[in-house]
């Protein structure tokens, strides 16, 4: 980086491509070359800074100037005030959600300011598509001395001092598994990556992939000189294709340097990667169906034990580990357990990266230390929710996805741990944490799930496969106005059949977002069948809008939004919902700035002023 | 197909007997009807049938005895139990047995052909695809690129979901023909080949439009309200998810999760991402692709 007066760095993460930072960059360099500024300015390709929302983002080093949502438009401006006049411009960076306060250097936006970046440490520093910037930072160090000087007992030793536990998921201590394979006597073994992050709403290992994708192909290589495989695989899903392209480049070139395949530096040890493209099905997530489908066989998981430890991929032992595991690996090996254990709790140590997304105002990608509260995570790093002043608030968090739970606002002071987590009723899961606010009918967010899981049943079980099908109809009758007294205690006990009967975790976890919503939001589910009312409007068959005539500006917002043109009224009067034209869409809920539309039962013809006394 | 397929429906009331053959006659499908278990299993004793469709709740041989007769006697026959979410204890017992699937009492005439036809479609996923299709034409220079492919895969193990990838992508879909060459090609059975084509979501078997547009129903897309923008190009376009434009200009295609849940509501159209989408701006980005050609 030594020549260049300045980096400048553009992201190109999916969400920064998609938002047309490939076309962004262009134009930065036709616009230095225009002003003979190319051999100055050195402008690099980074991966995901975890911000997406705001992007494309650009930053420029050494100064660490944070700008935002940068279009093709802007960049000769930019180029001329910062570049040839040395003035950084303010209207292109970051601006609290609250006040207008603008702020220029990374370090000190509190979406920034508060992670710890380990797994991370790369992320929009590095051009993942260059080898030697990997290695400038310390890369394959770590495999170098796991493959030359380390045997396989000392790995796992450091490993399972260090406490890390499986980022996919369940939180097995990885230092364990790797052990029980390592003892396996086979001709042959397999080292996996699971790269499939089916998780509906998080995006950390798609981030991992394509901000580093070094940092797992060295993971794995000690993984692989620990327990002794040769050959490996990465199963990556089929929606993110440039992280496959960058794993590609990054195993290309790694091999090239003879940093991986044979004879790695000369150590006599051999490791061949390749890469694996799911197709689409959620339960390939699973590990043994994962292998099924490496083998290219249908993606069905199977009974356990054996366990794929001792009998995984084409019946060997086989250890499978999730992108953001592996990715630890190499810092756990350079700096040691302990260093590893200095961040986090006694049983979940070290740092996670999560996916904050849904009613957040700072929706990205975050690593914090384990033992952070949730509050922390929503309120400082989030930047809460937004619409604050419209009324809007936290209500609950959904954690591990279709398998998790949600975690209500009563329960915002939780330590974000495996084991605290777990005692909610959700999982840690993979690290997706949905943001809900008080606009979001659980009963519908508990219906989302199931359609999730009645459609990435694999069928094998019936009770995966039928029970969850019965109760998505349940589900469904409570949110049309079917509901009958008795449907909640129904629910709860085809849950408890679902969670029994089913072989594998999709139908073990499926009942999870009912039961936790059930848990915590019981009164919700109640009003949906005694009163027949989505207090929230999203059910539509149980609402209907009114406007408070003591409180409407006529302001004429609600009126221009309505997709039915239900509403009438004169300018700066009260305006009027005509019932038998509106179509309960809510759109004039979430239109109007003064909190004047209420929410009723289905087919009430009472006085909508008494809905509010409640 | 449909008159090759024999059904047997067991219910102590006779009405509901003479309704599901009412409905399923019309479709096609050949019905009987028994008045309890021990009628069904006397029934069943005559002549095979393909599927059961029964009452849980029956005077004298109920159905989960009924049920557990079939499997061990007439394992090959497919059960379908009706029920309106009788005692728990049932349904779990039923679910234990290993039913295909259940028909919610009361049911409406679609309702029930929909989930025969499911039941059918199921039970066909583990038997060859003799889809009987009318050979569609492709050009011979595609042909010799498949099989091209296919040989370059042949000797490595797993390459099956590969080559499906692959082909997939030459010939835009994987109709019966296409699959019975890479079976021959990679000497996998048909059935296995069909099997692992239906099961994942990723391939299909139906030509797919000009311009793909892929709905992002993951969670954070959810939270932001993309089922209203799905509504509204569902509308708009007149068809429904899996499905194609009458001028074949477009497919409907849902995906859980791109991973750019930051951005959401997500929706790709091609290899372009759209974020933000919302019901106002959807047809217009849509409209947009309209005049452009078919994707590269
Ligand atoms: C239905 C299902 C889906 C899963 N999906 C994923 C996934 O997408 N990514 C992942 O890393 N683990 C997933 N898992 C967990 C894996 O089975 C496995 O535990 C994990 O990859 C092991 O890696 P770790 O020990 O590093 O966490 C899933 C499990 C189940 C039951
Ligand atoms: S629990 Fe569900 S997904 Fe898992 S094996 Fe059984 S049917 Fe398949
Ligand atoms: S709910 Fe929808 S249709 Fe009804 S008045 Fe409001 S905007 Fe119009
Ligand atoms: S948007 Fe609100 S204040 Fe404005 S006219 Fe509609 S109800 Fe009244
Ligand atoms: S892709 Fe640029 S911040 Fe995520
Ligand atoms: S949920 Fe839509 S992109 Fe992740």
């Amino acid at each position: 980086m030594g020549r260049f007066r300045a980096n400048l760095m553009v992201c190109a993460g999916s969400g920064c491509v998609a938002t047309k930072s490939l076309k962004v960059k262009e134009a930065f360099e036709k616009e230095l070359k225009k002003r003979g500024l190319e051999n100055e300015i050195d402008v690099v390709l980074t991966g995901c800074n975890g911000f997406c929302a705001q992007g494309p983002i650009i930053t420029v080093h050494p100064d660490e100037i944070f700008y935002e949502k940068i279009q093709v438009e802007d960049v000769p401006y930019l180029v001329e005030e910062h570049f040839v006049k040395g003035r950084p411009v303010e209207k292109f960076m970051y601006k609290e959600p609250t006040g207008k306060l603008t702020i220029p250097s990374m370090h000190e936006i509190p979406f920034f300011k508060h992670q710890v970046l380990r797994v991370l440490r790369n992320k929009g520093i590095i051009d993942p598509e260059k080898i030697e910037d990997y290695i400038t930072r310390d890369g394959y160090l770590a495999s170098a001395k796991a493959v030359t000087e380390m045997t396989p007992r000392e790995i796992i030793e450091v490993v399972k001092d260090s406490g890390i536990r499986g980022r996919g998921g369940a939180g097995f201590p990885t230092g364990v598994k790797w052990e029980s394979c390592a003892r396996m006597v086979s001709d042959r073994k397999y080292m996996c990556c699971n790269g499939d992050e089916g998780d509906p709403g998080a995006f950390m290992d798609r981030s991992i992939m394509e901000a580093d994708p070094h940092a797992v192909i060295e993971g794995m290589i000690i993984g692989a000189k620990a327990i002794g495989a040769s050959k490996g695989y990465i199963y990556v899903r089929a929606e993110y294709p440039l992280a496959v392209h960058r794993l590609q480049l990054a195993i290309d070139a790694a091999t090239e340097a003879g940093l991986l395949g044979k004879n790695i530096l000369d150590s006599g040890f051999d490791f061949d990667l390749e890469i694996y493209q799911g197709a689409g099905a959620f339960v390939c997530g699973e590990s043994t169906a994962l292998m099924f489908s490496i083998e290219g066989r249908r993606g069905m998981p199977r009974l356990t034990p054996p366990r794929s430890t001792e009998s995984g991929l084409w019946g060997k032992p086989t250890v499978l580990n999730n992108v953001e595991t592996l990715a630890a690996i190499p810092q756990i090996i350079l700096n040691g357990a302990d260093w590893f254990k200095s961040l986090g709790t006694e049983k979940s140590t070290g740092t996670k990266v999560f996916s904050l997304t849904g009613a957040i105002n700072n929706t990205g990608l975050v690593e914090v230390p384990m033992g952070m509260t949730i509050r922390q995570i929503i309120y400082d790093i989030g930047g809460g929710v937004p619409g604050a002043r419209r009324g809007r608030k936290f209500k609950a968090v959904q954690m591990g996805g279709p398998s998790g739970g949600c975690i209500p606002e009563s329960l915002i002071d939780t330590p974000v741990t495996f084991e605290d987590i777990q005692k909610t009723g959700a999982i840690m899961g993979s690290g997706g944490m949905v943001f809900m606010d008080n606009t979001n009918c659980m009963v519908g967010m508990a219906k989302f799930f199931l359609e999730f899981t009645t459609d990435e049943s694999c069928g094998k079980c019936p009770p995966c496969r039928v029970g969850t099908k019965i109760m998505l109809d349940k589900l469904n009758d409570l949110a049309e106005g079917r509901g009958k007294e008795g449907d909640i205690e129904i629910l709860e006990e085809l849950s408890y059949d679902i969670i029994e009967g089913s072989l594998c975790g999709l139908g073990q976890s499926a009942p999870n977002p009912v039961l936790t919503t059930i848990q915590y939001f019981r009164d919700e589910y109640e009003s949906h069948i005694k009163d027949k009312w989505c207090k929230v409007g999203v059910c539509r068959k149980l609402t209907t809008f009114f406007i408070n005539e003591k409180v409407c500006t006529g302001c004429g917002a609600c009126m221009r939004a309505c997709p039915s043109k239900a509403i009438i009224g004169e300018k700066k009067k009260p305006h009027r919902i005509i019932q038998e034209v509106c179509i309960q869409c809510r759109t004039c809920y979430d239109t109007c700035r003064f909190k004047s539309i209420i929410i009723g039962p289905a087919d009430y013809k009472g006085d909508p002023m008494a809905l509010l006394e409640e | 197909m449909a008159d090759d397929i024999k059904i047997l429906v067991v219910d102590d009331e006779p009405v509901v007997i003479k309704s599901c053959k009412r409905i399923l006659e019309a479709e096609g499908y050949n019905i009987d009807g028994a008045s309890g278990g021990r009628e069904a299993i006397i029934a069943m004793e005559q002549k095979p049938y393909d599927f059961v469709i029964t009452d849980l709740k029956m005077p004298e041989v109920d159905g989960i005895t009924l049920i557990k007769w079939i499997k061990k006697s007439r394992p090959e026959t497919g059960v379908l139990i009706i029920t309106g979410y009788p005692s728990q204890e049932t349904i779990k017992d039923a679910l234990e047995l290993g039913i295909i699937d259940y028909v919610p009492k009361p049911f409406t005439p679609v309702v029930l052909m929909d989930v025969v036809a499911r039941a059918i479609e199921w039970k066909q996923k583990s038997v060859p695809a003799e889809a009987k299709k009318k050979e569609e034409e492709f050009p011979p220079s595609m042909m010799a690129e498949l099989d091209r492919m296919i040989s370059s895969y042949r000797d490595k193990p797993g390459s099956l979901i590969p080559v499906l990838q692959r082909a997939q992508e030459i010939v835009g879909y994987l109709p019966p023909i296409v699959q019975k060459r890479i079976s021959k090609g990679l000497n996998i059975p048909a059935a296995e080949v069909h099997g692992v084509v239906s099961f994942y979501s990723f391939f299909t078997m139906q030509p797919r439009g000009d311009h793909i547009i892929k709905v992002c129903l993951g969670t954070a897309c959810y939270v932001k309200g993309i089922d209203e923008v799905l509504d509204k190009i569902k509308e708009n376009l007149h068809i429904g998810v899996g499905e194609i434009t009458e001028d074949r200009k477009f497919s409907l295609e849902a995906v859980r999760c791109l991973g750019a849940c930051g951005l959401a509501p997500v929706m790709v159209i091609d290899h372009d991402t759209h974020s933000a989408v919302t019901p106002k701006k959807v047809m217009q980005i849509i409209d947009e692709y309209r005049t452009v050609g078919a994707k590269a």
